[in-house]
């Protein structure tokens, strides 16, 4: 590892200098004695025909643009109200359940729910007063759903609150210690492992992503304009979090919203789907070397942070994107939600006929849930498709006008005008060998070898997978590689599996 | 088309675990999933995943290889024909008596190499693969048209077994089961491969031996005082007939224009690797140039250019070298993989008076050598890795 610290760097991240004739040169990395630069480089040509007033630092080549229908729009309305609204444990994920409350108890919104066994500061609290109505347990007795009935009268229980000037002189502890104490601390995640936020460790640096390229994010411009001041917060205190900078990363359509935001540093990406993955921005602002931990926040989440430290408490709503072709059109935008609400006031009427699949997050990484559960509390996006099991008559050489595809295969992959694809579930095949090889590296623009990669997962090979680079990734960052495998392998799946392996291992 | 799909599903419980005939479970998918696309959805990962599949990419080679096969097929009518002195044999005859020639020797191919990939998966109770497709297409197009059926039912065993499914079957091989298959021939029943073998023949008739030889058997055993610039100049072989094919050798591999038509399948496809390719014909050309200034053989001096087209190079190119199981898997590797290819090929040509043609070789080579090639990428880019971080 090079030497770290702001007095030895020359130039900073997105500090740019232009040379007469060869354009303007922009410094992707921090660039330090003895290591080689990486410069993106902007010709002038370029520039003269870019109408943007800002140029953008990082362009992402490799990756693809599902074009999928039904993309939200970008307002916003209120959701019909949810009568009850439920915590879903299972998608805090490691955590060693502790049922504080049983069917039957009246909680207050703040009111702990349940706590982890192996860090028991850490709580899940009840996001609306009222009545556990229910406590849906599932396999091996796991707690998947506590069901509250809110109860409108209900008085919250109060964290302490900040005023926003404050938030960024705050001491470290005192902002770890409300984080974990109201379960907060799930929303910022940490690399390695792509797991919840360690406390005992100081990260390198803090990653805010406010550019979901996956499709049907929520869009963080829309969110964080209808709270700027929530959202200067929530960046504000993540600041004495880490040792290093809070680096802010946006797509090139980001609204003036993001880019007003104060002390974080900002860098613009452009580029298809996954450009918008934070391992992409750490990769190319702040490289991870093994034994680095970096943590890395949602914008849209950030909003939620700092209301919590503005107000003592969660916010009652949260705006989320509802997209996907199963959503009638119209009903595809943003909604202000009740945290945890139900989904079945929000979806009534808004879904279009047949079978559907409610997908909590966006369509490649997200999961599966049923129809008449809730929100989940760390997901901003609600994503509906069709169950599709339909089978094709001899599908393997039809010409195939209406199957869309990344390959050259198809029929419709060569015709001249672009169309949004309605795509359902079907795996259009089934698991087979690894055949084609090279085939994800079109899809992946984190210098990793995918192929090698998972080769070492699957073969138990944890020293090889690290020095492969897993403990960069997160498993969304292989969701295209899923997509486009013509051998239907499960690569998020599998490095999901080779994560927790090397978790459980130590490195 | 609802009727089939409704008969299966009625039929399928005989088929699956439990029913009457659950051991040759594999048959009924591999059938089913032939009329139809596959049911299964999406459980776990990303939830819309795109229409293509392995079955797509095999059938784009077999569409790729058609080119070749149509051309082949006249190719031996039309040399039988011309060797049998049938004199008033036209368009139609030439295919007739091509497909006689070639069409058993494809229903060999798919029947017994069939045989043993069902075997293997009823045994090891997994899908059929769709390997075979491919395999056993490619593996006739190599054979020469007088090959017995017995040797090409061996061959073609020998391959898928050895070759493949004691790997673990498609997409766990190291060599080309194809290529394979053909070396196995070729070592084993040698006198069906070299020689007076590559105009079919009636057996009752003699066949002119002049017309029966490659291109590159020509050049190989020119008599004394022959030089290859005479042999070009009067005509025994012609860079414009290669290029065409219209010549005795294997049954897919003598026309240069029907490999680059389905080169261009591939390529705009997206199925093969152009770096492979590109690779293969920027090694054999340099490769040759040297060769030429340097060589003292009278192969080095074939003009560079007659080297792609001559012989089986265009074919292995395409269809043989690109084959993704056993090729390189890297970009770089591919690159290398590609260039040592064409070498080989020129190094057997030229130095090795013993085979005029070594493409087979050249190609098997390298796919054993093709973990190797990766292993060095891959290791340089951990180092490269390493020291970023």
């Amino acid at each position: 590892m090079g030497t770290t610290g702001e007095d030895r760097s020359l130039l900073l991240p997105g500090e740019s200098k232009k040379i007469p004739f060869l354009g303007e040169f922009s410094l992707q990395c921090r660039l330090r004695y003895g290591q080689i630069p990486r410069l993106a480089v902007l010709p002038e040509w370029a520039e003269k025909t870019d109408k943007r007033d800002w140029h953008v630092d990082f362009v992402v080549k490799k990756g693809f643009d599902i074009a999928l229908a039904g993309k939200p729009s970008t307002s916003i309305v209120d959701a019909p109200v949810s009568e009850t609204v439920a915590v879903c444990p299972l998608e805090f994920d490691g955590m060693k359940q502790r049922l504080k409350v049983s069917e039957g108890d009246i909680v207050r919104k703040g009111s702990e729910l349940m706590e982890d066994k192996v860090h028991p500061a850490f709580k899940l609290r009840a996001p609306a007063g009222g009545k556990v109505v229910e406590v849906v347990r599932g396999d091996r007795r796991f707690v998947e759903q506590i069901v509250i009935a809110v109860d409108p009268a209900s008085e919250p229980e109060v964290f302490q609150a900040f005023p926003a000037e404050s938030i960024a002189s705050l001491n470290r502890q005192v902002i770890l210690d409300q984080l974990v104490a109201t379960g907060a601390l799930s929303l910022i995640r940490q690399r390695p492992f792509s797991g919840m936020a360690d406390v005992a460790v100081t990260p390198k640096s803090i990653f805010v992503n406010a550019m979901n390229t996956g499709p049907f994010q929520a869009d963080a411009e829309t969110v964080v304009h209808d709270d700027p001041v929530g959202f200067q917060a929530g960046l504000d205190l993540l600041i004495p979090l880490t040792e290093g900078a809070v680096h802010l990363c946006m797509g090139e359509n980001a609204g003036e919203t993001l880019k007003a935001a104060q002390r974080v540093t900002l860098h613009h990406f452009r580029g298809p789907h996954p450009a918008g993955n934070s391992s992409v921005h750490i990769a190319r602002v702040d490289p991870m070397a093994p034994t680095d931990v970096v943590w890395t926040v949602k914008a849209v989440d950030v909003v939620v942070l700092g209301r919590l430290f503005l107000d003592g408490a969660f916010p009652e709503s949260r705006i989320i994107s509802l997209g996907g072709s199963n959503v009638k059109p119209g009903a595809n935008q943003h909604y202000r939600v009740r945290m945890g609400g139900d989904l079945k006031p929000l979806l009534e009427g808004a879904l279009c006929d047949g079978e559907h699949r409610v997908v909590s997050g966006d369509v490649l990484s997200g999961a599966a849930i049923p129809l008449d559960s809730h929100l989940r509390l760390r997901q901003s996006a609600l994503t509906v498709v069709a169950a599709d099991c339909e089978r094709h008559f001899m599908g393997w050489t039809m010409p195939g006008l209406l199957q869309m595809s990344f390959s050259r295969l198809f029929v419709s992959s060569w015709l001249p005008w672009k169309r949004d694809w309605k795509l359902g579930t079907n795996l259009h095949g089934e698991e087979r060998a690894l055949v084609l090889t090279g085939h994800y590296d079109k899809v992946m623009p984190l210098d990793i070898m995918v192929d090698f990669l998972i080769r070492a997962v699957m073969a138990g090979d944890s020293d090889e997978a690290i020095s492969h680079g897993i403990l960069e990734t997160d498993p969304e960052d292989f969701a295209l590689c899923d997509f486009v495998c013509p051998s239907k392998v499960e690569v998020q799946a599998i490095i999901r599996q080779g994560l927790e392996q090397i978790a459980e291992e130590g490195i | 088309m609802k009727f089939i799909l409704n008969f299966h599903d009625k039929i399928r419980h005989l088929f699956e675990k439990g029913g009457t005939f659950e051991a040759v479970g594999p048959i009924f998918d591999a059938a089913d999933a032939f009329t139809f696309t596959p049911s299964e959805q999406a459980h776990q990962g990303a939830h819309v995943r795109d229409a293509i599949d392995i079955k797509r990419v095999m059938v784009t080679v077999i569409y790729a290889l058609l080119p070749c096969f149509l051309f082949g097929v006249w190719n031996a009518g039309n040399q039988y024909n011309t060797a049998h002195a049938i004199a008033d044999a036209g368009l139609v005859q030439d295919i007739i008596r091509g497909l006689i020639i070639v069409m058993p020797l494809i229903m060999v191919s798919y029947a017994v190499g069939g045989f043993w990939e069902v075997l293997f998966s009823c045994i090891r109770k997994h899908p059929i693969n769709e390997g075979l497709l491919v395999s056993g297409f490619l593996f006739p197009m190599i054979l020469p048209p007088t090959i017995p059926l017995w040797q090409a039912a061996v061959g073609i065993s020998f391959g898928i077994v050895i070759g493949k499914e004691i790997f673990g079957g498609t997409g766990m091989n190291v060599v080309n089961p194809a290529l394979l298959s053909r070396a196995f021939i070729f070592f084993a029943y040698a006198k069906s491969m070299t020689g007076n073998v590559w105009v079919a023949s009636a057996g009752d008739v003699a066949v002119d031996a002049v017309t029966g030889a490659t291109p590159l058997g020509v050049l190989s055993a020119l008599p004394e005082g022959v030089t290859v610039a005479d042999a070009i100049a009067n005509g025994q072989v012609s860079f414009t007939q290669m290029l065409i094919g219209n010549l005795p050798g294997s049954i897919g591999e003598t026309s240069a224009i029907a490999c680059l038509l389905g080169a261009a399948v591939l390529l705009a496809t997206g199925v093969a690797s152009w770096r492979i390719m590109v690779a293969c014909v920027v090694g054999l050309l340099s490769t040759a140039a040297l060769a030429k200034g340097f060589g003292s053989s009278p192969m080095s001096q074939i003009p560079i250019h007659y080297h792609l087209v001559a012989g089986g190079f265009a074919f292995g190119a395409v269809f043989m070298a690109t084959d993704p199981v056993s090729a390189a898997a890297t970009t770089a590797g591919k690159w290398i993989y590609g260039f040592l290819i064409g070498m080989l090929v020129i190094v057997v040509r030229v130095l090795n008076v013993g085979f005029p043609e070594g493409v087979m070789l050249s190609i098997l080579f390298m796919n054993l050598m093709a973990p190797l090639i990766d292993s060095f990428v891959v290791d340089h880019h951990l180092r490269r890795r390493r020291k970023r971080a």
